[in-house]
């Protein structure tokens, strides 16, 4: 067992093609740390640089602290699950699980006795002679892990592991992964696109998008503190409001435009985050939870239009375009047109019982306390320090 | 015959009912069919007809024409040392079709998956020669092969046969390495393979079905050639039952009948190989267009 | 063990010198060195010998000893006759290619009817794929031959008076090669045809019946263009086998007689080599035959091209 250093880690394939750019990540032995991001950011060219079949372009890359750039991947030992499994089809499901420890030289009676834990472990004993050919969708993902598991390697390697299962099983793996995982202590580096995955199972999710690291984290600070618009975005389904906004901190308030609508939010941003101090535009960012249904004779609030209405059962996702004079003036241009639905700017998650329909018009307010402000060109959050 | 009437019976029966043309739909044009069908088989079973036929039968009944005997049979191995010719094709097609192998996997892995900076124009190169005709390099792979004193046991023919084998192989095994995943080959190197191990306890136990189709094929092609044979054993005790033949039937000296009943026994070991293995011949003659 | 203790060295001190060279290059060595018996073999035994061909063409050669003589060698060739009576009889077997092709198109057409007994069909048919060209060679010539099969059919029709022995004369010989030629090579291509039928989508067939195609337009607008890429492929194959295979048929049937009747190009290389002992000629006759498959061979690279 290991802790894992990237330190200035780059990837350039071809001439140009910067797939993983100075990427600086520490993972601690025993951590769980999911590397997420949309597909081609890069996330599984580090981890196959950490398995050794990819070659790092420069930086240094540690497993245990020692520098293993040019170390082939059988010395590494680590362990890596693949998206597609990469069972064996030749071998029976007890072959498949003990392969490495016969590689290794294990004696036949310890092979036996690891793989025989391994499978109990995983449910898998009753299928030990089985080919993977005969085995369901999910038995095969955990005859990858038991692969996996068998050899107590220094670092687990998984490269979305759970993304060719259906619904159901996926949930359910999620939980079985990171069980074993806190079982055997074993650090992990978790690849996936997936940021319900990146949330439940990381004990710190690190976000990456073209190449670069955007943020490292807890799973809870990602979402409560995110660095920059892109992680808002990417994290929190749906994702969070960002409406380019013009903002005005006062002395004992921040005043925010949305349209022609003010609202009023505490005094303590101005001192928390560095808010432009003449009213420039800013990117404010509210998670649809944030954004909670009043009566309109609330102070602070924002006349709003529901333009469409997802009911998802437990929730309900309502949308909305903030109403203002300009959008008025042109609705009522457009006579017949009114009802067609405008653009929505927010989005609002109620609780299953809300009775909303579309074309309704609301009062919604902002949670005072969970605002989030991002500079309008660079995307950074203006939040000056962790609280 | 009645059975002729009902459908065919086919797994796929529900492709079955949809499918047969306007000939087969009525019971004239299927009769007409299965008629054609017949003559074909006979013209096509004509040769084994010949052969079983005439060897039946004594040099002198052959001439008259009418007869039947073992005596020819009796006397083949007389005529023709058919053990020892058996013997030496047996053995020079196992150990062409070793070569073949142990040189086409390698490749075929090496170019599929562990390619290297020309691997694309070296594998075209290899794949060109297999339009390279023997006559048309006959005379000096002959001499070379002759200057390296080979030509007088079967390591001449051997590396003759496995080199002419060999792009057939590496083309074919190449293509059918393309289709495994990368994933599985990555999964025994971080397992702990080197590229060696992965080769031969990854690479080789899938290429199963590719290396019956190799080695069917040239088992075949091996077996049946004469002209490697001829020229590249010159021992005559080491010659392959093939060459024996035709060396026999072009001399004109020997009895028909007995010809024949050799060419019955060198025919047996390719059309059992064949007809086990049908499915892998012609896996192997389609490889590359048939997707 | 080794490689256990190996492991350990690698993670207590730093890389060793080996170890240095990327992942990348060392996959790229390994590959190399994995192609590089089947290069070896394919450079030292079919490479080799084209560039030998090539010098030796220039040469007066005699297998021991070789003199440089320069292009005259080539401008002699050209003018011996027994080279062009090769290229005619290529030429005139060239005929027997159609043939070749279109009788196991009709034979996979039929079993690709799936009659009763079909499976069995197709066996019989593919089974003299099996056996020795020398074996159907032999066969043939008895077909052939004076008190041959033929000339029982023939009497058999009535035609009691009439004898052929077409072997035995120069203007039939060469007919009774490009016969034995498309029946040795009915099997293969049925084979290859019948393949490609197998991956016919029926629905095609369906769809054209709907809308009212007849079974000929059907073969015609259908059936063919989807056999295309196989027939192409099999008269690649058909070419290449008129060429350099029917050596086992000559050899047996007519040892290239009667005259030069049935002496095609592979034929002469080989009687000019080792009946004349002129391997210099022969070499350069070699030269000749490699030119004309390698042109087959262009075309059927980018059959293969064409799918990669």
């Amino acid at each position: 067992m290991a802790e894992i250093t990237f330190d200035g880690v780059t990837k350039i394939f071809g001439d140009d093609i910067r797939a993983v750019d100075e990427l600086s990540l520490h993972v601690a032995d025993g951590e769980f740390m999911v590397l997420v991001g949309p597909s081609g950011c890069g996330k599984t060219t580090a981890l196959r640089m950490l398995a050794g079949l990819e070659d790092i372009t420069s930086g240094s890359l540690s497993i245990g602290g020692a520098v293993v750039n040019n170390v082939l991947p059988k010395d590494r030992d680590v362990a890596m699950v693949f998206q597609n499994y990469a069972l064996y089809p030749h071998m029976s499901v007890e072959k498949n699980i003990g392969f490495a420890l016969k590689i290794r030289g294990d004696s036949k009676s310890e092979i036996k006795r690891k793989v025989g834990e391994a499978a109990a472990i995983l449910h898998l004993t009753d299928y030990l002679e089985r080919r993977p050919k005969a085995l369901s969708g999910g038995q095969r993902q955990r005859v990858a892990m038991g692969r996996a598991i068998v050899r107590s390697p220094q670092a687990f390697l998984m490269d979305e592991p759970l993304s060719n299962l259906d619904a159901q099983l996926r949930v359910e793996m999620r939980l079985e992964i990171a069980r074993i995982q806190r079982i055997l202590g074993v650090a992990t580096v978790y690849v996936t696109h997936d940021q319900v995955e990146a949330m439940t199972m990381g004990d710190r999710v690190a976000v990456l998008r073209a190449g670069k690291l955007q943020q490292v984290d807890t799973p809870q600070d990602l979402y409560d503190h995110p660095a920059n618009e892109f992680v808002a975005g990417f994290m929190g389904s749906p994702p969070m409001n960002l409406v380019r906004c013009h903002v005005r901190p006062g002395d004992d308030r921040v005043e925010v435009d949305f349209g022609d609508q003010t609202i009023e939010l505490p005094w303590h941003y101005t001192s928390s985050h560095e808010l432009p101090a003449s009213g420039l535009d800013v990117v404010v960012g509210v998670r649809p939870e944030d954004v909670i249904i009043t009566d309109a004779s609330s102070p602070n609030t924002i006349k709003t239009r529901v333009e469409r209405r997802e009911a998802l059962g437990a929730e309900i996702l309502v949308h909305l375009s903030h109403l203002d004079s300009s959008a008025d003036a042109l609705a009522n241009e457009q006579g017949a047109l009114r009802d067609i639905s405008r653009r929505s700017s927010l989005v609002a998650k109620m609780g299953p019982r809300v009775q909303v329909a579309v074309g309704d018009v609301l009062s919604v307010q902002i949670s005072p306390e969970h605002a989030h402000f991002f500079d309008a060109t660079t995307g950074v959050t203006l939040r000056k320090r962790k609280p | 015959m009645t059975t002729l009437m009902t459908p065919p019976k086919e797994s796929d029966s529900s492709n079955k009912s949809t499918r047969p043309s306007r000939a087969s739909r009525s019971k004239v044009g299927r009769w007409v069919l299965f008629f054609a069908m017949m003559v074909i088989a006979v013209v096509m079973l004509y040769p084994f007809w010949v052969m079983i036929v005439t060897s039946l039968k004594s040099e002198a009944q052959f001439l008259a024409g009418q007869g039947f005997s073992w005596l020819s049979w009796k006397n083949l191995s007389a005529t023709i040392p058919i053990g020892q010719e058996v013997l030496s094709s047996t053995i020079v097609c196992s150990a062409s079709i070793l070569i073949i192998l142990v040189v086409g996997l390698p490749a075929g892995f090496a170019f599929s998956k562990l390619r290297f900076r020309t691997s694309t124009a070296v594998f075209l190169v290899i794949v060109s020669a297999m339009m390279v005709p023997l006559q048309a390099i006959l005379m000096p792979e002959f001499v070379n092969v002759t200057k390296l004193g080979l030509t007088g046991g079967y390591f001449g023919a051997i590396l003759v046969y496995a080199a002419l084998g060999t792009p057939f192989s590496v083309f074919l095994f190449t293509t059918y390495f393309r289709g495994v995943p990368d994933e599985l080959i990555e999964a025994g190197i971080v397992d702990g393979l080197s590229y060696f191990g992965a080769l031969w306890r990854l690479v080789v136990p899938i290429a199963i079905p590719a290396i019956a189709t190799v080695t069917v094929l040239q088992f075949i092609q091996i077996w049946d050639d004469l002209l490697v044979g001829l020229l590249f054993i010159q021992n005559t005790s080491e010659r392959p039952i093939t060459v024996g033949l035709a060396v026999l039937a072009a001399g004109r000296t020997t009895s028909i009948p007995e010809l024949m009943a050799g060419s019955i026994i060198s025919a047996l070991p390719a059309m059992v190989v064949y007809l086990g293995f049908q499915r892998y011949l012609v896996k192997g003659l389609t490889m590359g267009i048939d997707r | 063990m080794s490689e256990r203790s190996a492991h350990m060295s690698v993670m207590t001190s730093s890389a060793p010198r080996v170890r240095r060279m990327t992942l990348r290059r060392r996959r790229q060595v390994a590959g190399f060195l994995f192609a590089l018996p089947a290069i070896a073999l394919v450079v030292g035994f079919i490479g080799v010998p084209i560039g030998q061909a090539v010098y030796y063409s220039f040469t007066q050669w005699n297998g021991l000893t070789s003199t440089w003589i320069g292009p005259s060698t080539w401008a002699q060739a050209f003018h011996n006759s027994n080279l062009w009576t090769a290229l005619e009889n290529n030429a005139l077997l060239l005929l027997a290619v159609p043939f070749a092709l279109g009788l196991p198109l009709g034979i996979a057409v039929l079993l690709h009817q799936r009659v009763a007994g079909w499976r069995i069909f197709r066996s019989i048919y593919f089974l003299p794929t099996a056996i020795s060209w020398v074996v159907l060679g032999l066969v043939a010539e008895r077909f052939f031959a004076y008190q041959g099969t033929l000339n029982s059919i023939i009497h058999a029709l009535g035609f009691s008076h009439v004898n052929t022995n077409m072997l035995g004369y120069e203007s039939t010989a060469l007919s009774a090669l490009g016969i034995t030629f498309v029946f040795t090579m009915i099997g293969t291509n049925t084979m290859l045809f019948l393949t490609g039928l197998a991956t016919l989508d029926p629905s095609l067939e369906e769809a054209a019946r709907i809308d009212g195609a007849g079974s000929w337009r059907i073969f015609r607008s259908i059936t063919l263009p989807h056999l295309s890429r196989f027939i192409q492929l099999a008269f690649v194959m058909t070419v290449i086998a008129l060429f350099s295979a029917l050596f086992s048929l000559i050899f047996v049937m007519t040892g290239g007689g009667p005259g030069y009747a049935t002496t095609t190009m592979e034929f002469l290389i080989y009687q000019t080599g080792f009946n004349q002992g002129d391997f210099g000629t022969a070499a350069l006759y070699g030269l000749i035959l490699f030119v004309l498959t390698g042109i087959v061979g262009v075309v059927q690279l980018r059959l293969i091209g064409s799918n990669e």
